[in-house]
């Protein structure tokens, strides 16, 4: 988090990252590599290098979609989740290398614009219809390809806190989501091209994994959420509206909300209920599943910091999120769904001794 | 679940997340490894052939223009190799040569070879020099009779040994841009031991075949005259259509 945006500095962890990172390309292309000198030692050096870059840019793509439900399944996943943009990069860096050799190797040095051939040298077949049948098997792979790799340049190039810091997470973050579309595009640029060519099963069963473990994680991950999510009921008297008993909250944790369409944390301080809005202003990480360090409410994401009583980051940082005003009525908690004027303080509802329930109390 | 919380900007993570993080580390890289070789495993071999990339040769012989341009070299009968002449990159008999049909030629080209078929790409302009007499000693064909085959078509640059594999859906783009540029066609059939022959596709007599580019990598059925050219098996296309 900043008051502008600077460069992050690098500590041991993102190096820790970084390096595994690195071992996984590097043990994997050599493996790739090492494999196919021994089942095909008369492939070309071009052919190598395509394959071994798309192979593993395909894999790491899949580590990276399974990050996200991951670590919403199990906060021990969110450390892969902190440097997750690095991967991102990667993957962008190993697609660039295979299009645009796969662009040179394919269409340069003939009678039309590589560029041109690409979408067009055997551009007939885009009718998927003809002569009476279908014919998918010879529909051209290589738009597929493009688009995605298109995709991954524009998030490659947003990857960066000067674009976060532009755009406000929720437009970046919107932007990111376009890597949904990419595997998309990415399943057909393989399953139109290389599975048209290679006859082996282990293809299409590897590729149909892939698709089936990511789709479950995030259906998983998704029915989690809802359940961990406390819904609101309907509203009540003067705006408020009641949450039911209050679950028993560690001091310095937090938990979500659900009031109406919009979610909130709930945060245990010093013995106090605090209830902020629960998306971080960096890139919407979720902070009712986050931890109030040193004083403040901290994003499991990548760690930005928020005081509980105003919603403000802590001095010299300028974000704020907003807080909502809590109420105890005949033991049940209340919250009203309008936020507070941004910055306006709040003391919150105070637990009792044992800490396991808050006392009845009016207006926070 | 572990009740510790993970921060990333700090130089550590807690210790119990260290541990999950190498095992997580150690998991990926075996799941790499086996995914990786499998894949890397199943890959089809791709075939012999040869391309001396950057490596030129003198060649001399009798250039035979019209459907196939070939280079012959020798005139006993027993004792022709004909070698098939492309361009560099994606194209077919250079401007450079042509014209030349008959004559006595010299120049200096890169090797394309793949078993008993082989290819000179001439990229080197310079080197190219005719000898004017016009020759009558180019060999006949040896007509073999009609026949019908299918198989698939591919550019014969790439597939006797530029690209390994020079075939297939995945090559399909550069095969018809090879095939738009001039490259002669050919047709790739294969017994069910998996042996491979290619024969080159012409039109009948000196005309070339007139054929769709977009047609490469798919599989097409052929009519017409199979004769051979020296060592060259050609098949001269009365009738052609899609297959598959």
């Amino acid at each position: 988090m900043s008051d502008h945006y600077r460069a992050i500095d690098w500590n041991r962890q993102k190096r820790c990252y970084d390096a595994a990172l690195a071992g996984l390309v590097v043990m994997g292309a050599a493996t790739f590599l090492g494999v196919t000198a021994w089942v095909s030692p008369e492939s070309t050096a071009e052919t190598l290098i395509l394959r071994t870059t798309s192979v593993l840019a395909f894999f790491l793509l899949h580590i990276l979609l399974a990050i996200g439900p991951l670590a919403r399944l199990d906060p021990q996943f969110l450390p892969l989740l902190y440097n997750r943009r690095h991967l991102g990069v990667t993957i962008f860096l190993l697609a660039l290398v295979h299009g645009l050799l796969a662009t040179i190797q394919f269409h340069a040095l003939g009678d039309e614009n590589p560029l041109v051939s690409l979408l067009t040298a055997y551009s007939r077949d885009y009718r998927v219809w003809s002569d009476g049948r279908w014919q998918l098997a010879h529909f051209p792979f290589e738009p597929f390809g493009v688009l995605a790799l298109g995709v991954l340049l524009i998030l490659a190039a947003l990857s960066h806190d000067f674009w976060l810091k532009r755009l406000g997470a929720g437009l970046w973050k919107a932007f990111h989501l376009l890597i949904y579309p990419a595997y998309v595009l990415l399943v057909a640029h393989v399953a139109f091209g290389i599975l048209q060519t290679e006859r082996s099963p282990v293809y299409p069963i590897l590729l149909g994994i892939g698709f089936l473990v990511i789709t479950a994680l995030h259906l998983l991950a998704a029915a989690r959420e809802k359940v961990r999510s406390t819904t609101a009921a309907a509203a009540s008297s003067e705006g408020f509206v009641p949450v039911g008993a209050v679950p028993s909250l560690e001091e310095g944790h937090a938990r979500v909300l659900k009031v109406g369409r919009q979610r909130v944390a709930l945060v245990r301080h010093q013995d106090r209920l605090f209830a902020t809005g629960n998306v971080c202003r960096h890139q919407g990480g979720p902070l009712g599943e986050g931890r109030v360090v040193n004083g403040c409410l901290t994003c499991p994401w990548h760690g930005w910091n928020y005081q509980p009583e105003d919603g403000c980051s802590p001095p010299p940082f300028d974000e704020v999120i907003p807080t909502y005003r809590l109420r105890m009525i005949d033991g049940e908690l209340w919250i009203h769904p309008v936020p507070l004027p941004t910055r306006t303080a709040s003391t919150g509802v105070a637990l009792p001794e044992n800490g396991s329930n808050p006392q009845p109390k009016g207006a926070s | 679940m572990s009740n510790e919380f993970y921060i990333g900007y700090e130089d550590t993570p807690p210790r119990s997340l260290s541990r999950l993080l190498g095992r997580v580390a150690l998991g990926l890289a075996v799941i790499l490894l086996v995914i990786v070789g499998a894949v890397a495993a199943s890959q089809s071999p791709a075939e012999p052939g040869n391309y001396d990339f950057g490596v030129e040769k003198s060649f001399e012989g009798i250039l035979v223009e019209g459907a196939l341009p070939l280079l012959q070299v020798g005139t006993a009968p027993g004792a022709i190799t004909n070698y098939l002449l492309v361009g560099s990159g994606k194209f077919g008999l250079p401007i450079f040569a042509r014209g030349h049909g008959g004559e006595h030629v010299q120049f200096r080209g890169s090797l394309i070879q793949k078993g008993d078929a082989v290819m000179i790409e001439m990229n080197d302009p310079t080197s190219f020099a005719a000898v004017k007499t016009p020759s009558n000693e180019i060999a006949s064909d040896h007509s073999i009779g009609p026949v019908s085959l299918t198989g698939e078509l591919v550019d014969t640059k790439c597939y006797f040994g530029v690209m390994r594999p020079g075939a297939g859906k995945v090559h399909r783009g550069c095969a018809a841009r090879c095939l738009h540029g001039g490259v002669p066609p050919g047709l790739l059939l294969r017994d069910s031991a998996g042996n491979a022959l290619v024969v080159m596709l012409t039109g009948t007599g000196t005309s070339k075949l007139d054929l769709d580019p977009e047609w490469a990598a798919r599989f097409i059925r052929v009519e017409g005259q199979l004769l051979m050219r020296g060592n060259v098996p050609v098949m001269e296309v009365r009738r052609l259509e899609l297959a598959d």
